[in-house]
C-alpha cells in the first residue's frame, strides 16, 4: 500500500463504486480512475505487449498511454484522465487488449 | 467544414492570453482545448466533484491563473471556447482538424496561434518503465489535482529548482523524501530560486519550499544522478552516483537507497508536432528544450499568419507565455484589419519590454539545467527506448550501424521506435541524442522526427462518417 489520499487537501465528493479485476474499490466524485487505483494500493495498470512488463501511470498528463486499461469492455483507455463513474468495471489489460463486438 | 477567421490551439496561459488581446480588439477568435477546462496544466482547474478545502491556501499560481481566467471570461463574447477537442492534425490549404468526444471536425482558418505548451523530458535507464517511477509533473499533477500521494518512500531525480517544489509538497502531504538528486551543479539558494524562471511569483512560495525541505532534513544531492530501478513488480530500490560535469556517472560512487517511488524531474521539451504539420520552419535549440520554430518578434512563424507562443516555441515558463501570446494576439489582430499599425504597436510595446527584461535572466537557468550528453548514456542494452513499441537500445544500435539511417525518421521506419501510442513524445528526443552520439555528430544534424495525423491516437470510429467532414 504505498499510495493514499491526502488529508485535509481537497473536499471529495460522492463516493462511488468502481470494480478493478472484479473487486470493488471505493473512489470518490471527481478522481480518475488511475487515482482511485493509486489509492487503493494498485499500481499495475497494463501489462505490455511484448515483453509483458507491468506499467503504471507515468505521465500523468495523458501523453504515455502508460496507464491504459480496458473500462466498460473497451480497451486503452487512459485512466489517468478518465474520470471514475459509479459502476465502471475496470480490467488490467494484457497488451493491446480485446474488443468486445457488439453483434 | 467550419470557416474560422482565427483560431487559438492551447487553452493555457500563452492561448488564453493571445485570446484575451485578440478579442478586445473586436475579432472573434475560436479556441480548442484537448482538456475540460481552460487554463493548460500550470493553471489546471479541478475535475468536478473535488473543491479546494482551504481557498487561503492556494498557490500564488492559482491565484493568477483565476486573475487569467477571469479576464478571458469578461471578452467571452467574442471567445468560442471549444473543450475536449483535440486537434490531430494541420493539413495543406490552412485546414485543420480536431477530435472532440467520439467525432471529427474539420475547420478551414484564415489564422493560427499554436499555443500547445511543453512536456517533460524522459530520460531512458535500466529499470525506468517499473510501476512507481513517475515523471515530477505527473507527480504534481496528482497531488494537486487530486489530492493523492502516490507513494511513501521518495527519491526524486533530475535536474532544476520544481525538484524543490515537488520535494515541499510531498512533505506537506505525509511522505517522506529521502534525498533530492540534482544533477546539474546549482548555485547558491538565492540563486536558485531566483531561477524560478518564468515563475517569480513562486520566489513568494519559495522560502516556505526551504523551509520545509530544511526542516523535514531532505539531503540534495548536488552532481548527482539516478542510474537504475529495480523491484519486484514495483520499485524497491534505486542505484545513485555522484556525475562529473558533463553529467557521466562516476560509478565507484554509486550507492543503494530503498524507496518505493522515484520522480524524474529532467526538464521540458517544446510541442512542435502542430507547428512542423502547420510547415513551419524549426531549428534545433538544446537551451529552449528542443526543436522550436522560428519566429519574428510579433511571434509569427514562417507561415504567414500563424503564430507560435508559449513553452511550444522554447521552454520559458508562463510569464514569458503569458506575454508571447498577448503579443502574438495583437499582431493578429492587426493582420486582419482590426487594429491599426499604430495601435497595434503602442499595445505590444509594455509587453515586448517586459519580455526583453526577462530575457537577461535566461542565461543563468539556461546553463543550469540543460542536459549534458552523459544523461543519455544511462541506458544499457536491454533497457527499452521507446517505451510504447519496447524497442531496447541494442536494437537501436544494431540498426544504426547496420542500416545506416540517414536521419532519424529513417531510424524510426527501421525500428518502430517513436511509432506508438505517445507519438514519441516519451523517446523522441532520446532517440536523437543516442544516434547523434552513436554517429559522433550534432543532435541537430539527425534531423527531427516527422509527426504524422492523427499526432494522438484517437478511437477507429471517428472515422466512420467522414463524409460528413
Amino acid at each position: 500500500m504505498e499510495g493514499s489520499r491526502i488529508k485535509g487537501k481537497l473536499i471529495r465528493g460522492k463516493k462511488v463504486d468502481i470494480f478493478v479485476d472484479g473487486k470493488k474499490i471505493t473512489a470518490y466524485e471527481g478522481e480518475t480512475i488511475a487515482s482511485a487505483l493509486i489509492a487503493a494500493g494498485i499500481r499495475t495498470l497494463n501489462y505490455s505487449s511484448k515483453e509483458h512488463h507491468p506499467r503504471s501511470l507515468y505521465c500523468g498528463i495523458g501523453l504515455c498511454y502508460n496507464c491504459i486499461m480496458t473500462v466498460d469492455g473497451v480497451p486503452n483507455i487512459k485512466t489517468c484522465q478518465t474520470v471514475v463513474k459509479d459502476g465502471s468495471i475496470v480490467q488490467t489489460q494484457k497488451g493491446l487488449g480485446d474488443l468486445e463486438v457488439k453483434a | 467544414m467550419k470557416h474560422i477567421e482565427m483560431v487559438i490551439i492551447g487553452a493555457g496561459p500563452a492561448g488564453i492570453s493571445a485570446a484575451i488581446e485578440a478579442a478586445k480588439s473586436g475579432m472573434k477568435v475560436t479556441v480548442l482545448d484537448e482538456n475540460a477546462k481552460t487554463g493548460g496544466r500550470i493553471f489546471s482547474q479541478l475535475n468536478e466533484g473535488l473543491k479546494f478545502n482551504d481557498p487561503k491556501a492556494h498557490s500564488s499560481d492559482f491565484k493568477k491563473g483565476t486573475k487569467l481566467l477571469t479576464e478571458f471570461l469578461a471578452n467571452s463574447h467574442n471567445i468560442n471556447f471549444l473543450s475536449n477537442a483535440q486537434v490531430i492534425g494541420i493539413f495543406p490549404n490552412r485546414e485543420l482538424a480536431y477530435h472532440q468526444n467520439g467525432k471529427l471536425f474539420r475547420i478551414r482558418y484564415k489564422g493560427l496561434i499554436i499555443a500547445t505548451g511543453a512536456f517533460e523530458r524522459s530520460v531512458p535507464f535500466p529499470g525506468w518503465t517499473l510501476p512507481g517511477v513517475f515523471t515530477a509533473g505527473g507527480t504534481q499533477t496528482l497531488i494537486k489535482m487530486q489530492g493523492i500521494l502516490p507513494g511513501k518512500k521518495f527519491l526524486l531525480a533530475g535536474t532544476g529548482p520544481l525538484q524543490l517544489v515537488l520535494a515541499n509538497q510531498i512533505i506537506e502531504a505525509g511522505g517522506e523524501v529521502e534525498a533530492i538528486l540534482e544533477a546539474g551543479k546549482t548555485g547558491s539558494w538565492y540563486e536558485t530560486m531566483r531561477a524560478i524562471w518564468g515563475n517569480w511569483n513562486l520566489l513568494v512560495d519559495g522560502l516556505r519550499y526551504l523551509n520545509g525541505i530544511r526542516k523535514a532534513k531532505v539531503p540534495i544531492l548536488r552532481n548527482h544522478l539516478i542510474l537504475k530501478a529495480s523491484g519486484d513488480g514495483q520499485v524497491e530500490k534505486a542505484v545513485f552516483s555522484k556525475c562529473d560535469q558533463d553529467w557521466k556517472p562516476i560509478e565507484s560512487t554509486s550507492q543503494t537507497i530503498e524507496v518505493d517511488t522515484i520522480c524524474l524531474g529532467y526538464g521540458f521539451v517544446p510541442s512542435v508536432d502542430l507547428s512542423r504539420l502547420a510547415g513551419c520552419e524549426h531549428q534545433f535549440e538544446a537551451r529552449l528544450g528542443g526543436w522550436i520554430p522560428v519566429r519574428d518578434t510579433t511571434m509569427m512563424t514562417s507561415v504567414p499568419h500563424v503564430y507560435s507562443v508559449g513553452d511550444g516555441s522554447g521552454v520559458a515558463g508562463n510569464i514569458v507565455a503569458g506575454l508571447e501570446g498577448r503579443i502574438a494576439g495583437i499582431a493578429a489582430a492587426q493582420s486582419f484589419g482590426y487594429l491599426s499599425q499604430k495601435a497595434a504597436k503602442q499595445q505590444q510595446s509594455p509587453f515586448l519590454n517586459a519580455l526583453r527584461k526577462l530575457t537577461r535572466f535566461r542565461k543563468y537557468l539556461d546553463n543550469m539545467s540543460v542536459p549534458r550528453p552523459g544523461l543519455y548514456e544511462l541506458a544499457n542494452d536491454k533497457t527499452l527506448i521507446c517505451r510504447c513499441e519496447e524497442i531496447n537500445l541494442r536494437t537501436i544500435k544494431k540498426a544504426i550501424q547496420e542500416v545506416k539511417p540517414e536521419n532519424i525518421n529513417e531510424l524510426k521506419r527501421t525500428t518502430r521506435a517513436g511509432m506508438g501510442h505517445c507519438q514519441h513524445k516519451m523517446c523522441g528526443h532520446a532517440l536523437q541524442e543516442i544516434m547523434a552520439a552513436q554517429l559522433g555528430i550534432n543532435p541537430s544534424e539527425v534531423g527531427a522526427i516527422r509527426p504524422r495525423p492523427p499526432i494522438k491516437p484517437v478511437p477507429l470510429g471517428v472515422f466512420e462518417d467522414l463524409e460528413r467532414l
